[in-house]
């Protein structure tokens, strides 16, 4: 009888993500913003004479489109709480664990999908706008892992901001810590000592953009699950424990 | 049947609900009165898993609500609006609860219908009137075609047509053997609609019984909630 | 007279709303925690035998590196004062938030901008005048004996107030952008990720010089001394023009409000 009770949860959550406007506006918003900082990266390189391969542009763009998954990875936890709805969630699925499986496999669902769409949209304008310019051919033999990096990099850091938002609960300082901790701490840091490689965005880095001496893609990413595990085991004990 | 027993709630030191118990029969409208703050809401709130007890428990159709499979359709539940987050449409919040417990989607033109707000169904829920809003919560309730249902101050915001066809509605679900619980503030309300009362004061149950039961010795309803629920005479029963 | 009554009345509701505080805290600790790790390491580096090569280093350089946190603390605030209004209550259908109460007891929405305007520039100096001396305290004490400090107190002082406009006038075009959008998601993304350094602005001076007069790259010599790209605006013209589209922002933000049903 598990089964399909955990496919129930995980088709509500579903549905909820699909019919809140301001979520999938953030999925198709993010794959169009990674598709123009695309052709704006492409036609610099271009300018400078550079080959404009899409794995090159695609790791330039990372940084500017995850803004996009983690206001993604944010939502599914902080709608129920703008208002009511939370109590009705509750209501249709009293059992606390299985209201986080179903609404965090959805949210892994979703991430997956956007992130997805984001990095082929980097990768198709780069293309397109690489043959408009006449760009120079990209030569050697190209390694396509990087851009699966850059999707799983991108699904992570999404999936650390839900986590974040099962332990603040709220909208604005869920969404405040994580972009801060991604775009402005952990780039100070990064500057000032070597320690930083083990903050979450640092080691999940290594996916598609493998400059680490100590982390590779493989044990990068698990120090990034780590602190998933850790921010995301915390506030599920909690939600599980306390009243809503 | 809905069942509370020796229920205790603690917020801090205030001892918010003290050992109160109380059933609601099936085929029967079973009304909690009491004022606003005595605990009605905190009651239901843990009847309906949301906040946990610190003692005694609250049981329907004998099993704790966090342990049933499928809640929706045995307990069909409203606590004060609609419950639905407000950029979405009445139809789409409908579909997600309708999925959460493997309902058909056909139940959601049925209660749409059912409740009046058939012509409402693709308008978002923030730009609905305080009314539609309840009669949202109330499709909600109605998806799963439970046993019982479980209603905080279900006329809240209602015109008089609406408290009308709501009373329709519960009469006709108790009379159908179903289980109806609804808590309230207004006794002129209750008087028409209730088989038995249960009254509410500062965390106790200072009554029970049949509506005659507890009405007896007094000029009406209204007298007798005045009575039981004012400070001095609180306790008295 | 109604004004003053208005600007307390916001001023009243700013500081009895947690998320004011928070802020505020955050950006305290989170500005003494990057100061102490990097004092830390600076302390380390005169230990050891390259002592010449951190021979420069201040102590209020070393907390002068955190003022980007600020940025956010700053922009939270500015956010949560308008956004707070828009937020849905329990009641969820129908006009249950705040800014109907907030609208019938200041009718002047023009006033009542201002006033919330006020309130975030005195929220985020008193951030600023906590979080800025207490950094450079810590790394002072964190450091201890050291090569004498390069900047003067006259300098420290002048590249505080520079931070802390910076900071005010990003708080402030967040609560434009916010009642412009009724919603706090769009000033959070826009203004925390252009204070970062994967800048949309910064990207699109790549594209056009043009986008060197964008606020957040105009201003961003108000953070005296520290390292930044080259072009594009001096530090006092930067500044002005910072100030001016922070202006703008707030009076289309007025007007729009003054001609919106709540």
């Amino acid at each position: 009888m598990t089964g399909p009770r955990v496919m129930n949860a995980v088709g509500a959550e579903l549905s909820k993500l699909r019919t809140l406007p301001v979520a999938t506006l953030t999925a198709v918003g993010t794959a169009v913003v990674g598709a123009l900082i695309a052709t704006a990266l492409t036609a610099q390189l271009v300018d400078q004479g550079a080959p404009a391969s899409g794995i090159t542009v695609t790791i330039q763009a990372v940084p500017f489109v995850q803004t996009g998954l983690i206001l993604l990875g944010v939502l599914p936890v902080t709608h129920e709480y703008a208002g009511a709805q939370l109590r009705t969630s509750l209501a249709a699925v009293p059992r606390r664990g299985l209201l986080l499986a179903g609404k965090s496999v959805a949210t892994l669902l979703g991430l997956t999908l956007a992130a997805a769409l984001t990095v082929g949209g980097v990768v198709a304008a780069t293309a397109l706008t690489g043959s408009l310019l006449d760009a120079p051919p990209v030569e050697g033999v190209v390694d396509p892992w990087p851009v699966v990096g850059a999707v799983a990099y991108l699904v992570l850091v999404g999936l650390l901001a839900h986590a974040v938002a099962l332990l603040v609960r709220h909208l604005v300082p869920a969404l405040a810590g994580t972009l801060s901790l991604v775009l402005i701490v952990s780039p100070l840091l990064g500057g000032l000592t070597r320690h930083a490689r083990w903050l979450p965005d640092r080691a999940a880095m290594q996916l598609y953009d493998p400059t680490d001496a100590v982390l590779s893609a493989a044990t990068g990413a698990l120090v990034m699950l780590a602190w998933i595990a850790l921010i995301g085991g915390t506030a599920a004990m909690l939600f599980v424990r306390r009243d809503p | 049947m809905l069942l509370i027993e020796e229920l205790v709630k603690r917020h801090g030191s205030r001892t918010v609900l003290n050992r109160i118990g109380f059933t609601a029969r099936p085929g029967r409208v079973t009304a909690f009165l009491g004022p606003n703050g005595a605990g009605k809401s905190s009651t239901l709130r843990i009847l309906l898993g949301l906040d946990r007890a610190d003692g005694g428990r609250a049981l329907v159709g004998g099993r704790p609500y966090r342990s049933l499979r499928a809640p929706l359709r045995t307990v069909g539940s409203m606590l004060d609006g609609s419950g639905a987050h407000r950029s979405r449409t009445a139809r789409d919040h409908l579909a997600w609860v309708a999925r959460s417990n493997g309902m058909p989607g056909r139940r959601i033109g049925e209660v749409l219908e059912q409740v009046g707000l058939a012509d409402s169904g693709r308008v978002r829920v923030g730009r609905f009137s305080l009314g539609m809003g309840q009669r949202l919560g109330l499709a909600a309730a109605l998806l799963g075609e439970p046993e019982a249902l479980v209603l905080d101050e279900p006329v809240n915001g209602l015109d008089p047509e609406g408290i009308r066809w709501i009373r329709g509605l519960l009469r006709g679900h108790a009379d159908n053997g179903g289980t109806v619980l609804l808590s309230s503030h207004l006794m002129s309300e209750v008087a028409g609609i209730a088989d038995d009362l249960v009254v509410i004061s500062g965390g106790r149950i200072v009554a029970a019984g049949t509506l005659d039961e507890v009405t007896a010795g007094h000029a009406s309803l209204e007298d007798a909630f005045f009575a039981l629920t004012s400070p001095e005479q609180g306790v008295a029963r | 007279m109604s004004f003053r009554n208005t600007f307390v009345a916001e001023l009243r509701k700013a500081v009895t709303l947690p998320a004011t505080w928070v802020a505020l805290a955050v950006t305290l600790l989170g500005s003494v925690g990057v100061t102490v790790l990097n004092a830390v390491a600076v302390r380390a580096a005169l230990d050891s035998v390259a002592r010449e090569s951190v021979a420069s280093y201040s102590a209020f350089d070393t907390a002068y590196a955190a003022v980007p946190l600020g940025t956010v603390g700053a922009v939270v605030i500015g956010v949560v004062v308008m956004s707070s209004e828009y937020a849905a209550n329990r009641t969820d259908a129908g006009s249950g938030r705040q800014i109907t109460a907030t609208l019938t007891a200041s009718p002047r929405r023009t006033g009542l901008l201002v006033a919330k305007a006020l309130t975030v520039v005195l929220l985020v100096a008193i951030t600023a005048a906590a979080t800025i001396p207490a950094s450079a305290a810590v790394a002072r004490l964190l450091i201890g004996a050291g090569p004498p400090e390069t900047v003067s107190l006259d300098d420290a002082l002048v590249r505080s107030v520079g931070a802390a406009l910076y900071w005010t006038l990003t708080g402030l075009m967040a609560l434009a952008i916010t009642t412009l959008a009724r919603s706090g998601i769009i000033p959070l993304i826009v203004l925390i990720v252009n204070s970062s350094l994967v800048s949309f602005s910064l990207l699109l001076t790549n594209v056009t010089p043009l986008a060197h007069w964008l606020p957040d790259m105009a201003g961003r010599r108000l953070f005296l001394g520290m390292p930044t790209v080259e072009g594009g605006l001096d530090t006092g013209p930067g500044a002005v023009v910072m100030a001016a589209w922070t202006l703008a922002l707030l009076a289309v933000a007025g007007v729009v409000l003054s001609r919106r049903d709540a």
